[in-house]
């Protein structure tokens, strides 16, 4: 014991004197005070802006995060601890020694052990003092408790020192070699972080296994904590026992490394030899013996000592030499990388990644898509551009100091080959590795998607992507690399100069330094769209390409000229050399120096001049100065949008449009208006005239609000027009951030570049973190139901109710443009092809929008019981997938919501495709632009597979409905009565094709993204009839409430409660409203209420029977979770070969404030009870029967006919359930 | 072949000074650096080889400046360091034709024949498939001898060629050093003394920097003649007796008694017979002599 005390101090004197240790408790202590003292740095940075920075939670998953990166620091302290002795040839002394191997290995661990628990210790301190930032964002920071910090930290990261290290330091002893010591800890580093690529790039909801087996915690803190809410994130602790969302997860997890650790710690003791040789020598040795036998066969001396003379050859130094010997020299490093197995195993590695990525690259949020190529490229080179970024590092590395460390430097030198041949052969070498792995990804690329059964090679576009685009990214950091590694003085200070260098720059990023011209070697964002190729990113990409490898290649020139060559390996003696190699290098140099700077001012011209260049906090600041100078504008009186005129070209090949338009505006309240409110979201418009005389009267700076003055106000009821020119050219290029909305082939703009009457509160920041950067106050919240001003508003738009609209639009000469309405006239003039588009007198809502496209069109008359309707699908020529799937869904919706709502008040509808710049799908009047992302590609490849463009098409129908007829007042509640309705009219619509048990599938997948939504949540959330702005309420949880009440009530039920609902209340405030300038009729014009959610609550639970009505209370004005669970269940054979199975279950409900704070609440509710057969998740109903439960735990008695395998409560989770894995177990037998 | 040196510093930037204004005039014939370690022997070799820059001084070889025309130096020089490793997992063959690529024989007949000529004379032909990392030290430093000897060169700086040959490698190597050694400018360091005899017609010694001695070995043998005595010395006592009275140049151990050679212009004594003067004689005559100034 004495002498393990021995061992332990030395450690710890020798610990304590190295610098190292103290930089490692800096390092953390720094990491965790940015954390808690700048909002944007850190892992908590980015989630939600209510979760306290020095909370149990924040703590838990700030140790974990730092763990990560720990795990580099973990294997430095514990691996070199066992190493030292053989590192210093000091193992000869110390192992002649009477020592035990017991107080040698033991002390040694435990010294580092107790040096790495100091060195993390810095989280802790960091976080603390973090929290004493005078700038920090107090709304965030709690006072302190000291278990907040500590049990994390003991359980979290004490636990993973413990194992992490002991199973480095047991590596490091038995292998004895220095570079595994180096190399094992980012080696775990990077497989992890690319196994948690891979892991989530399956988007599985197990939260099990993933969570027990995650040997480092990221995700498993994640799998446990995914369903908190900011409440529970602000109070609780990872549980130490079998509480919470993920039972036992976490005490397995921990149990299980911890014993992975002891294990480590047992074979090292039992297997380190206490000798010279290392383990693995034995069979090392035995190579050795059997070399030197044949080397000292092959080497007896030749006979001859006769001298002969040597060949005399010719030396010849010119071009063709010059070129021999870069390429004698490239040949030569290839062959030296590729005869290594870490470049096998990096290539392995990578297409190991690659081929698991791409075989799900045909999976996106969870639905089968085609992998078409751009899905494809992003899986393949997705994973891969680790790899990539690693081996420029890695080879520059090893490629500047082969010489140096193979000692052959000294006849390298002195051989006559220029310094600029040698550099270029070295890039090479390098270039030539990056196209192997970038030609691999491609091939595993176009393999994955033939054994997906997708054909269609695009192989143009992968080698657009690998070898014009990429490629010269990672060749940049090659160079980066090879500079640095020429300037410092030592390979392991150059790599972590590189990776700091790579790692900064999302970290710069996120602090709002974001220009492509100071970010070493970034490129704009860019995207590839099948419809629109590269489009308008070619020449931002292009030129700062071009930019960035300029500046690389200079470094390079600076490279060669700073190349170590001989003795002289000083900065200074260099420097010295440098200046006598500066004549011959300076044409190059100056040549990529303007290269830099003409590119470099050009991208400047560009994204500056031409371009104003704002950064995301600009934008935010714009949008805050808006709120703050005009906000107190929004409810002043202004007279509605009744009738929009409009005259539009685009010029999709320059990415502009121009024209004119024209607004009838009537007074719809009581008193004259005087005053014009005008907002101009994107510097649009212009030439503002009314029918009257009027003035300006002021202007905001970027024109975003200008006040025209009526020389004589606008009478109540009276009517009057605004003409106005409305245009957008883009010019040049952006620095990122370019408009969506144009495109060379796929326009899609909508009406917020028209003038909007009024403040226009969609402006507004709503994130509470940005607000309080901006010191505003918070967002305010949405007019209670029966607010007089705000229920009299127009949901979607304030400033109108209903229009009547009228437009020409013309584009280039081979598109088709659009615009909601009925095509009145086509035709091609001066080279441009004209539409004219007309709604004649039907009303629709104040939104449209104009798209324009080079595409294939469907179209198919529908015959309904209203007449025809004519469907129309517009779509990218490549992209026909879908499209018998859509007009198929259309034909079923217009059946349903027709037989159960209401008549289409259209004529038409029509899909139209548009690039995936933005991925959404959205409804305007009888006009539905949809993503390419979203639903051109989704594929059938099982009969299980949701559906997703038959969803979303079903779903964008339904607002023609639920938005296009039954529109809500300005306030709370009101987006569920288009949302909600749009969602579960659209369940109806895939379970009428699907049927039932498809739902459950369905149902599973919402309700995890519910879960996840509002444990997102930032402000509070809402019961489902007072939703403000929360989607994962209106969406989710709203659709699975109604359909969970159309199963329990009935759907005839609903349906015909929707229908009265409907029918009553649509088209709220459109009799009372003139529709053109020469109508003379002003009467009756007062605004009236429109609907609100009290409405759709009372018509729905008038078509509930009494026994269910707590289901309407629940749903709609409540939270209410349950926690439903199947205890136990065996089964038993009666003699009449029947089963009687036994079934415990519990069921527990409680009820949710809007910050997540729970409390119990009474139970009396009907609840499925099912036996099942076949297997887990494929189970076929045996016995289904809703039973009411009261007590928490109940036991029923089954008798079924076949035997059974699965029973539970709540099986098809339709009720919302934070764990619903549990409702189900295997039937055991007895 | 004349290599002129001249005023030759260099100061490491720890403040050891390896160079102290040396010069020395090399011409077409063998040339033999004999010094201590430390001497700064490597540090000449190094200069001239290209692969250091002095403080101060010139190198002039046939009107080449060495120190800034390195390229040209370069081209006609074969040169062997003290220590020096290989690439892993290439093969000898591979290696010296790379080599060759390097040093400009661009015709591909005659740089096979080159190499293989190599090969045979340094007895590397049965192993020329083999990895060179898996050479042993001897065979090691034969391919580096084969390497310093490709494309015919007209400078030859090796440095400590012979550590790690074996007697009969290291005959066979100074044989063939001496065959080619005809018409060029050979430079060898090192601390054998007897490889200088054998080989050099001209040589140096060389401490602290500073050339101590320049000429040829038979004159600096001549010089010596009949004034190198020796006696065996039987106890410890006895030893340190005569060191405090004569100059002594080296001891040598016989048999587990002492062998004292001492350096006397007379007879120092009855008990001493005189003996031939050596190589070795030369040398540590000329260092301690410098040591005492």
């Amino acid at each position: 014991m004495a002498m393990l005390w021995e061992f332990f101090s030395f450690e710890l004197r020798f610990r304590a004197k190295s610098l190292s240790t103290y930089v490692y408790f800096l390092i953390w202590l720094a990491f965790s005070f940015f954390c808690v003292a700048s909002e944007s740095f850190g892992p908590v940075a980015n989630t939600n802006g209510k979760i306290l920075l020095n909370g149990p939670w924040a703590n838990s998953f700030q140790d974990a995060y730092a763990l990560l990166f720990g795990i580099i620091v973990i294997a430095a302290i514990f691996g070199t601890s066992i190493l030292r002795d053989f590192q210093r040839d000091t193992y000869q002394i110390v192992f002649t020694k009477p020592i035990s191997k017991f107080a040698y290995l033991g002390g040694r661990w435990a010294g580092s052990f107790v040096t790495t628990v100091f060195a993390f210790s810095g989280l802790m301190v960091g976080t603390f003092l973090g929290t004493l930032a005078p700038w920090a964002d107090h709304a965030r920071i709690a006072p302190n408790q000291a278990w907040w910090y500590l049990q994390p930290f003991l359980s979290i990261v004490v636990i993973q020192i413990f194992y992490i290290g002991s199973l480095f330091f047991a590596v490091a002893a038995l292998s004895r070699k220095i570079l595994v010591v180096y190399l094992q800890g980012v080696a775990l580093f990077i497989l992890y972080v690319i196994g948690i690529t891979v892991f989530s790039a399956t988007r599985s909801l197990e939260h099990f296994w993933s969570g027990v087996l995650d040997p480092i915690g990221v995700l498993m803190v994640d799998r446990l904590t995914r369903y908190w809410s900011v409440v529970e994130r602000n109070s609780q602790l990872l549980p130490w026992n079998f509480s919470g969302y993920s039972p036992g997860v976490f005490l397995y997890n921990r149990l299980l490394w911890t014993a992975v650790g002891v294990a480590a710690l047992i074979s090292v003791w039992a297997m380190f030899p206490m000798s010279v040789e290392a383990l693995t020598a034995r069979s090392q040795g035995k190579r050795a013996a059997k070399a030197r036998q044949q080397e000292a066969e092959e080497s007896r001396p030749v006979r001859s000592r006769v001298v002969a003379t040597l060949p005399r050859v010719r030396q010849i130094f010119g071009t063709a030499t010059i070129f021999a010997q870069y390429w004698s020299l490239t040949r030569l490093r290839i062959r030296i990388i590729t005869r290594e197995i870490p470049f096998w195993g990096i290539a392995g590695l990578m297409v190991a990644f690659a081929v698991n990525n791409g075989y799900f690259a045909g999976r996106v949020g969870g639905v089968d898509v085609w992998p078409v190529t751009y899905l494809m490229l992003q899986a393949v080179e997705g994973s891969a551009t680790l790899f990539f970024v690693i081996v420029a590092a890695l080879y520059a590395a090893e490629l500047i100091w082969r010489e140096r460390d193979n000692r052959f430097d000294g006849i390298h030198d002195a051989l006559p080959i220029g310094g600029t041949t040698d550099w270029l052969s070295k890039l090479t070498a390098i270039v030539f590795v990056e196209l192997v792995l970038l030609t691999l990804a491609m091939l595993v690329g176009m393999l994955m998607q033939t054994v997906l059964g997708y054909y269609h090679y695009e192989v143009l576009q992968y080698l657009k992507e690998l070898y014009v685009v990429t490629l010269p990214q990672v060749l940049g950091t090659a160079m980066l690399a090879l500079f640095v590694q020429t300037m410092v003085s030592n390979k392991f200070i150059g790599h972590g100069i590189v990776i700091g260098v790579v790692v900064l720059q999302p970290i710069l990023f996120n602090f709002g330094w974001e220009n492509t011209l100071y970010l070493p070697g970034a490129v704009p964002p860019y995207i590839y769209s099948d419809m629109n190729g590269y489009g308008h990113f070619v020449p931002a990409l292009f030129w700062a390409t071009c930019y960035w490898s300029a500046i690389f290649a200079l470094l390079g020139v600076v490279s060669i000229a700073f190349a170590r060559r001989g003795a002289e390996v000083s900065l200074r003696a260099r420097a010295a050399l440098a200046r006598r190699a500066a004549r011959r290098l300076a044409p190059a140099g100056a040549l990529l120096l303007l290269l830099a700077a003409g590119s470099g001012a050009w991208y400047y011209y560009n994204a500056h001049v031409l371009n104003e260049y704002l950064t995301a906090d600009d934008r935010r600041r714009l949008q805050a100065d808006y709120e703050r100078d005009f906000k107190r504008y929004e409810h002043l009186p202004q007279p509605k949008v009744t009738a929009v005129d409009a005259s539009i070209n685009i010029y999709p090949e320059h990415r502009s449009f121009d024209g004119t338009g024209r607004y009838t505006l009537q007074n719809k309240g009581t008193q004259p208006i005087s005053q014009i409110h005008l907002t101009d979201q994107h510097e649009a418009v212009s030439n503002v005239r009314f029918d009257r005389p009027f003035h300006l009267q002021s202007r905001a700076p970027r024109d975003a609000y200008a006040i025209y003055a009526l020389e004589q106000p606008l009478a109540p009821g009276e009517v009057m027009t605004l003409t106005f020119s409305v245009s957008h050219a883009t010019h040049g290029f952006r620095d990122g951030n370019e408009l969506a909305q144009l495109a060379y082939n796929g326009t899609f703009f909508d009406a917020e570049f028209f003038p909007g009457v009024g403040y226009d509160p969609s402006v507004e920041l709503d994130d509470p973190r940005r607000r309080r950067e901006q010191h505003l106050g918070p967002l305010e919240e949405m007019a209670h139901r029966g607010d007089p001003v705000e229920s009299r508003a127009n949901l979607f738009t304030p400033n109108s109710d209903w229009i009547t609209y009228h437009t020409v639009v013309s584009t280039s000469d081979d598109q088709i443009a659009i615009a909601p309405g009925y095509l009145q006239r086509e035709w091609h003039q001066d080279g441009r092809h004209f539409f004219e588009y007309s709604m004649g007198s039907t009303h629709i809502l104040d939104f449209y929008a104009y798209l324009s496209g080079r595409y294939e069109v469907r179209k198919e008359i529908y015959a309904s019981p209203s007449g025809p309707i004519n469907l129309e699908v517009y779509y990218d020529p490549a992209h026909g997938y879908d499209v018998d799937d859509m007009l198929a869904c259309t034909r079923a919706g217009l059946d349903y919501y027709q037989a159960h709502y209401s008549p289409y008040q259209f004529r038409q509808f029509r899909i139209i495709e548009f690039p995936r710049y933005r991925t959404f799908a959205q409804s305007f009047s009888n006009t539905v632009p949809f993503s390419e992302a979203i639903g051109f590609i989704t594929r059938l490849r099982k009969p299980t597979d949701v559906d997703l463009t038959y969803f979303v098409t079903a779903h964008e129908l339904a607002h023609q409905w639920w938005g296009h007829q039954l529109v809500g007042g300005r306030v709370e509640g009101s987006n569920m009565m288009s949302e909600t309705l749009a969602q579960y009219s659209a369940y109806m619509v895939i379970q009428h094709k699907y049927g039932k048990d498809y739902m459950h599938r369905v149902l599973r997948y919402f309700l995890d993204r519910y879960l996840r939504g509002r444990a997102g949540e930032v402000r509070h959330e809402p019961p489902l009839a007072l939703v403000q702005r929360e989607p994962y309420v209106w969406y989710e949880k709203g659709g699975q409430i109604m359909y969970t009440l159309a199963d329990y009530v009935g759907e005839e039920q609903i349906d015909r409660a929707l229908s009265d609902f409907l029918m009553q209340y649509r088209y709220a405030n459109a009799a009372n409203q003139v529709d053109a300038a020469d109508s003379t009729d002003r009467s009756g014009a007062v605004q009236q209420p429109y609907p609100d959610t009290r409405q759709l609550v009372e018509a729905l639970r008038a078509h509930t029977p009494p026994e269910l009505q707590y289901l309407i209370d629940d749903g709609f004005n409540r939270i209410v979770l349950y926690d439903n669970k199947a205890l136990s269940a065996n089964s038993k054979r009666l003699p009449d070969g029947r089963y009687e199975v036994r079934l415990e279950v519990q069921a527990r409900k409680v009820q949710a404030d809007g910050n997540g704070v729970e409390t119990p609440m009474p139970l009396a509710d009907y609840i499925d009870i099912g036996v099942f057969k076949g297997l887990k998740d494929e189970e076929q109903p045996l016995y289904m029967r809703r039973e009411k439960i009261t007590q928490e735990h109940q036991t029923f008695t089954i008798v079924v006919n076949e035997r059974p395998t699965r029973a539970g409560i709540d099986p098809y989770n339709k009720l919302i359930d934070r764990i619903p894995d549990d409702n189900m177990i295997d039937v055991g037998r007895e | 072949m004349a290599l002129t040196i001249r005023g030759l510093s260099k100061t490491y930037p720890n403040g050891v000074v390896a160079l102290k204004n040396l010069s020395l005039s090399i011409g077409n014939n063998m040339f033999g650096l004999l010094g201590p370690n430390g001497a700064g022997k490597s540090s000449l070799m190094r200069t001239i080889a290209t692969l250091q820059e002095p403080d101060a001084g010139s190198i002039d070889l046939d009107g080449i400046n060495v120190l800034t025309q390195k390229d040209a130096v370069r081209r006609i020089l074969g040169y062997l360091p003290q220590e020096f490793g290989v690439y892993p997992k290439l093969s000898a063959t591979d290696m010296l034709n790379h080599l060759a690529i390097l040093k400009g024989v661009a015709v591909v007949a005659e740089r096979k024949e080159m190499v293989e000529a190599l090969l045979q004379q340094t007895n590397l032909w049965q192993v020329r498939k083999k990895a060179l990392s898996t050479f042993s030290g001897g065979m090691k430093q034969r391919f580096g001898i084969a390497q310093a000897l490709l494309a015919n060169p007209r400078l030859i700086i090796v440095d400590e060629p012979t550590a790690g040959l074996d007697p009969a490698e290291r005959n066979r190597f100074l044989n063939l050093l001496s065959s080619i050694g005809r018409d060029i400018t050979v430079i060898l360091s090192t601390h054998i003394v007897d490889d200088v005899r054998e080989l050099c017609s001209r040589m140096a010694v060389i401490a602290a920097g500073k050339v101590l001695l320049e000429g040829s070995p038979a004159e600096a043998l001549t010089a010596l003649d009949g004034q190198i005595w020796s006696r065996i010395v039987a106890t410890d006592d006895e030893l340190r007796g005569l060191e405090s009275q004569f100059q002594i140049v080296s001891t040598h151990l016989v048999s587990g008694q002492h062998e004292i050679r001492v350096f006397s212009a007379s007879s120092p004594g009855t008990a001493f017979r005189a003996v031939p003067p050596g190589l070795e004689d030369v040398y540590f005559l000329t260092l301690s002599r410098n040591n005492k100034n």
